[in-house]
């Protein structure tokens, strides 16, 4: 599900930024008609919010505090599903999981990004890099389903990394990569990197390309390194940038589900398991409807948790 | 940027872009000759089969009955964008232009929304589109979709109408129109191009909407076209030839659209960043 | 002809969208979730006479499994001879299934479904109680044994009770060999107790023959076939039945059980496993086991038809030999299990295909050579010709053998939900990866099983 969670973020921190200078206030809007006519405009999208977000999120609050399979009336057992959250170590094992494909999803796009769009920043405005840019952005256009299914086909057996691996004299390490409980979660990761790091490298070149080469002038003529100067003066003015990739990709992380879904169903173990996928198996297969809304309270609290101080950390000197 | 520099970073940045390609694109290549190989079979790697079973992509297109499913995507997506479009528009116009009292909150309150996870809310979600008697129609996807999207459609909206300059509706007032004028007939044409990247965002999001459709919808035919890809693993996910073939028929559509308004795709979802 | 339906309200239409937002809101205003959308216990009543699909044109819902030529193969010669019924097939995965099967059951309410455990489906009111059609097309005088597993108490225990499914066929587990990789292991005849099949899967590791290539991989642990197998070669039937169907007390964490999963433990260290069976689906399995690359596999006859195609001449079937020499023999034996939603609106219909599918000469004959399995029905019915040097020949003459040992079981996957899901197989896919003890896996997965069956 990065769809609905991901790119909305991407919009919205130029959007506010935008939005501070200008505080015009017109007189009519004070008035009672005035209020009215706004809240008319509002009240489609309000009814369409509180029916199908705000009402579900109150009812998952609710649902968690009940032991319920979904048919029969269900009994109140206050915070027992949260304790059990605590202690059944795979429920909070599918939560660490998520953490670890933060890694993947979004610390590896972001850094393999940044060093790629640094690369190719001179050539961005060549032919080459128009039709990279159509390509690139390939992984984002397609249904997540579909690269699960892409690359658990890659990852197999007889799959093409293991013929790759074997074709350069690495066949010693070949192994069924989703199977293994070593390997699968870093597997699933990777094919989240595959999804998100075209994303990422295009967000940070566009961001690159508004920087003034001037900057980069000066410090090359103060004799600092290539490296140097990438660090200390390119990656501190792309901070909106890289704020907004990695608040996309750690909402994908911590919110995946249909990469998993299809490619390893939580599988081997419960090695690959995470909130959502446990969540859809709690409710839906074992009905521990109370125990599937702990855990859904529990991942919607986790995403503001996390993603509210990135938020701050590459906002604040915006502004 | 002198041109000295220019050449020295070209090479190994072609170099970088050219493998970050092959890397994007070679997936696709092993899918597709995958997908040629015999029906049931388990082919190795990319090898190319001795002849080349096209009728794999027939045979795909018969069993995942296309056709049904482009439709059903189609009633979606055209259910979902407009109304979507039309009624964050007008709360984006509120919220940004006409500010009534208690907009601020209403406005945080959107905010919020912004990082909901889906899988938070699908349980309540399913035993509610249940009590509607909406389970297995395509109302199960539309609704909560259009809920669903409020939260970013806004946002966004709401930022290009403060964006706007005030002279625009002060001449408008002096003109006497009312406020639906101002905003049907002025503000609405004037935020042309913020509404085509929410169109095609949420086109997008629609078109690739997994979970609602797995949870919500039983028959593929009634889903979204990834509910209908997933629904075509969960049948044929042991003929790898024939999920390939498969995978790619349904992306083919989406390829096809992103591929005529590629410009406007890349624009949409980059945007955010090219504003600042 | 039904007199009870489910609660199901017809589809609301609304024309005015935010009408019908503003409805749920207003709609779902009480404080405990639960209890109303359940549908009522049904049992099958007519107006009189024997069930049938009647004369008008019915099309009948169905729910099958991927990858089964025989549900459909039933179908078609039904419709051959019902032309007034037709059939609506939606297929899945047994895994996919699994994860639908209640919602489905309550949502889409098929005709006639694939079902996995059916104890939780019963007590929940999702499957209608055949009871009825058991009396008016007189199932109660076949052998009682065949329908046992498909019983669910008010207790929600299994084996007794009312009935609640019935069974296309009854299938019969052991184990498949390749007769040529035998051969070249120099594996001479079929094992006849435990020590002996050890012995022969050390020949054919050492002639360099993947001994087992047994699929694990995904949400599918099909290592609790050789697993099942070994606890009934070391145990009795009886006490995996009584687990299998929740009776008070059962264990699965037993003395005999242990030793068959360390015999497991065993295998897997012994490397007697294909390398990379924790990502091996079941069609991959058969992929390679028709393709010659590995000498056995734990299967069921479901698959003989199948072979007998595929392989013919080549492949062979053995019971799985028991401990010590001369021991009784027993396998997984199961219904091939199919049901009708509580709320499915052809009810009447759906049982007389079930009860035709035990009956019918062509039917019967269809679930012999195309299902490769023995067809339900009274014990004298009759009973297509097969070749007995055919796989098919010999599933069905090992289906004398485990009825004379009594050897049937239920597999150990069906008694709860959830158990095959979230603890066979991550705890079967653990002991492969050497993550897990074998003693610790029965030990987990009985505590998970007590927790499940405790709600």
């Amino acid at each position: 599900m990065t769809g609905i969670v991901t790119t909305p973020e991407v919009a919205t921190p130029p959007a506010t930024a935008a939005a501070r200078p200008e505080r015009r206030r017109s007189t009519r809007r004070r008035s009672g008609r005035g209020a009215l006519v706004g809240w008319l405009f509002l009240l489609p999208a309000t009814v369409f919010y509180i029916a199908f977000v705000l009402w579900p999120i109150l009812s998952t609050i609710n649902y968690s505090f009940y032991d319920w399979n979904g048919i029969t009336p269900a009994t109140f057992v206050g915070v027992q599903n949260y304790v059990a959250l605590v202690t059944q170590p795979e429920l909070l094992g599918s939560i660490i999981n998520a953490f670890v494909l933060i890694i993947f999803f979004s610390l590896i796009p972001t850094a393999l990004g940044l060093v790629i769009a640094a690369t190719i920043r001179g050539i961005s405005g060549s032919r080459l890099a128009g039709i990279a840019r159509v390509v690139l952005f390939l992984p984002q256009i397609i249904p997540l389903v579909a690269a699960g299914i892409i690359w658990t086909w890659l990852l197999s057996t007889d799959g093409l990394i293991n013929q790759l691996l074997r074709g350069i004299g690495l066949g010693g390490i070949t192994r069924a990569w989703l199977g293994d409980f070593t390997t699968a979660l870093p597997a699933v990761g990777v094919i989240g990197a595959w999804v998100l790091l075209g994303l990422c490298t295009l967000l940070l070149l566009s961001g690159m390309s508004k920087l003034d080469p001037s900057l980069s002038e000066a410090s090359r003529l103060d004799g600092a390194g290539a490296v140097r100067e990438f660090l200390s003066i390119t990656v501190p003015l792309l901070k909106a940038e890289i704020g907004v990739c990695i608040t996309v990709t750690v909402i994908a992380a911590l919110a995946s589900f249909d990469i998993i879904y299809i490619a390893t169903q939580g599988g081997p173990g419960n090695s690959t398991m995470v909130p959502g996928l446990q969540i859809f198996y709690l409710a839906f297969t074992q009905r521990e409807v109370g125990l599937a809304s702990a855990l859904a309270v529990a991942l919607m609290v986790l995403v503001l948790a996390v993603v509210l101080p990135i938020q701050r950390i590459f906002r604040g000197n915006d502004q | 940027m002198s041109s000295v520099t220019t050449v020295r970073a070209g090479i190994p940045g072609r170099i970088i872009l050219i493998l970050l390609m092959i890397v994007t694109v070679v997936p696709f290549v092993s899918v597709f000759i995958t997908a040629l190989h015999p029906s049931g079979t388990y082919p190795s790697g990319i090898a190319l089969p001795a002849t080349p079973h096209w009728e794999n992509f027939v045979q795909a297109f018969q069993v995942a009955d296309m056709g049904a499913l482009l439709l059903s995507s189609g009633i979606i997506v055209l259910a979902v964008v407009p109304i979507s479009m039309l009624i964050s528009t007008m709360a984006g116009f509120a919220l940004g232009h006409l500010r009534p009292p208690g907009s601020r909150i209403a406005f945080l309150a959107f905010v919020l929304g912004l990082t909901l996870p889906l899988e938070g809310i699908i349980t309540p979600l399913y035993y509610q589109v249940r009590s509607m008697g909406l389970l297995n129609t395509r109302w199960a996807i539309i609704l909560p979709l259009i809920g669903l999207y409020m939260p970013f459609a806004i946002v966004w909206m709401r930022a290009h109408f403060i964006g706007m300059p005030a002279e625009i509706t002060e001449a408008a007032r002096i003109d006497g129109a009312s406020t639906w004028q101002l905003f049907w007939r002025v503000q609405v044409p004037l935020a042309r191009p913020a509404l085509s990247s929410l169109g095609i965002l949420l086109f997008l999001w629609t078109w690739n909407q997994f979970l609602l459709a797995i949870v919500l919808v039983d028959d593929p035919l009634k889903r979204t076209m990834a509910g209908a890809l997933g629904a075509f693993q969960g049948q044929w996910g042991t003929n790898i030839p024939l999920l390939c073939a498969g995978a790619l028929l349904i992306l083919t559509p989406t390829l096809i659209v992103y591929l005529v308004f590629q410009r406007a795709f890349i624009s949409a979802l980059l945007e955010g960043s090219v504003k600042a | 002809m039904e007199k009870t339906r489910p609660k199901r309200r017809a589809a609301i239409r609304v024309p005015a969208l935010a009408g019908m937002a503003l409805a749920a809101v207003l709609g779902l205003s009480a404080c405990a979730p639960g209890g109303s959308a359940a549908p009522s216990q049904t049992t099958a009543t007519f107006a009189g006479g024997t069930p049938t699909c009647g004369t008008k044109p019915v099309t009948m819902n169905a729910y099958f499994e991927t990858g089964f030529p025989l549900p459909k193969a039933l179908t078609d010669e039904f419709t051959k001879q019902h032309p007034n019924v037709t059939w609506n097939i939606r297929e899945d995965q047994f895994a996919v299934i699994t994860q639908n099967a209640a919602r489905t059951l309550s949502d889409s309410a098929p005709d006639l479904m694939r079902l996995p455990s059916i104890a939780d489906l019963a007590k929940e009111g999702l499957l209608k109680n055949l009871d009825g059609y058991a009396t008016a097309f007189g199932w109660d005088k076949w052998p009682a044994s065949q329908l046992e597993q498909l019983r669910v108490d008010k207790s929600g225990s299994r084996g007794s009770g009312s009935l609640y499914a019935q069974g296309l066929n009854f299938s019969l587990t052991g184990v498949f060999y390749n007769k040529d990789l035998a051969k070249k292991a120099g594996i001479t005849g079929t094992p006849t107790t435990l020590a002996e099949l050890d012995a022969d899967l050390a020949k054919a590791k050492a002639a360099g023959i993947t001994p087992i290539a047994q699929f694990n991989g995904g949400a599918t642990g099909g290592l609790a076939f050789p697993l099942q197998q070994l606890m009934a070669a070391y145990g009795s039937p009886t006490s995996i039945n009584d687990w299998v169907f929740q009776k008070s007390g059962a264990d699965i964490d037993t003395a005999t059980n242990k030793q068959a999963a360390a015999h497991l433990e065993k295998w897997v260290k012994a490397g007697y496993f294909a390398s990379d069976v924790n990502s091996l689906d079941y069609a991959g399995m058969m992929s390679r086991f028709i393709g010659g690359k590995s000498l056995f596999i734990f299967d069921g006859d479901w698959e003989s038809g199948n072979l007998d195609k595929q392989m013919a001449g080549k492949a062979g079937f053995f019971l799985m030999p028991s401990a010590t020499a001369g021991g009784k023999q027993a396998a997984m034996s199961a219904p091939l299990t199919y049901g009708i939603a509580a709320g499915a609106k052809h009810a009447d219909c759906a049982a007389t295909f079930l009860n035709w599918v035990a009956t019918d000469k062509t039917a019967r004959s269809i679930a012999v050579k195309v299902g490769g399995s023995h067809p339900m029905g009274l014990a004298d019915a009759y009973m297509p010709e097969v070749d007995s040097s055919t796989v098919t020949g010999q599933t069905l003459a090992a289906g004398a053998t485990v009825s004379k040992d009594n050897g049937a079981m239920d597999f150990i996957a069906n008694a709860t939900n959830a158990i095959y899901a979230k603890s066979w197989t991550p705890q079967l896919q653990s002991l492969v990866a050497g993550r897990v003890s074998s003693d610790d896996l029965l030990k987990s997965v009985q505590s998970d099983y007590l927790s499940q069956i405790k709600q």
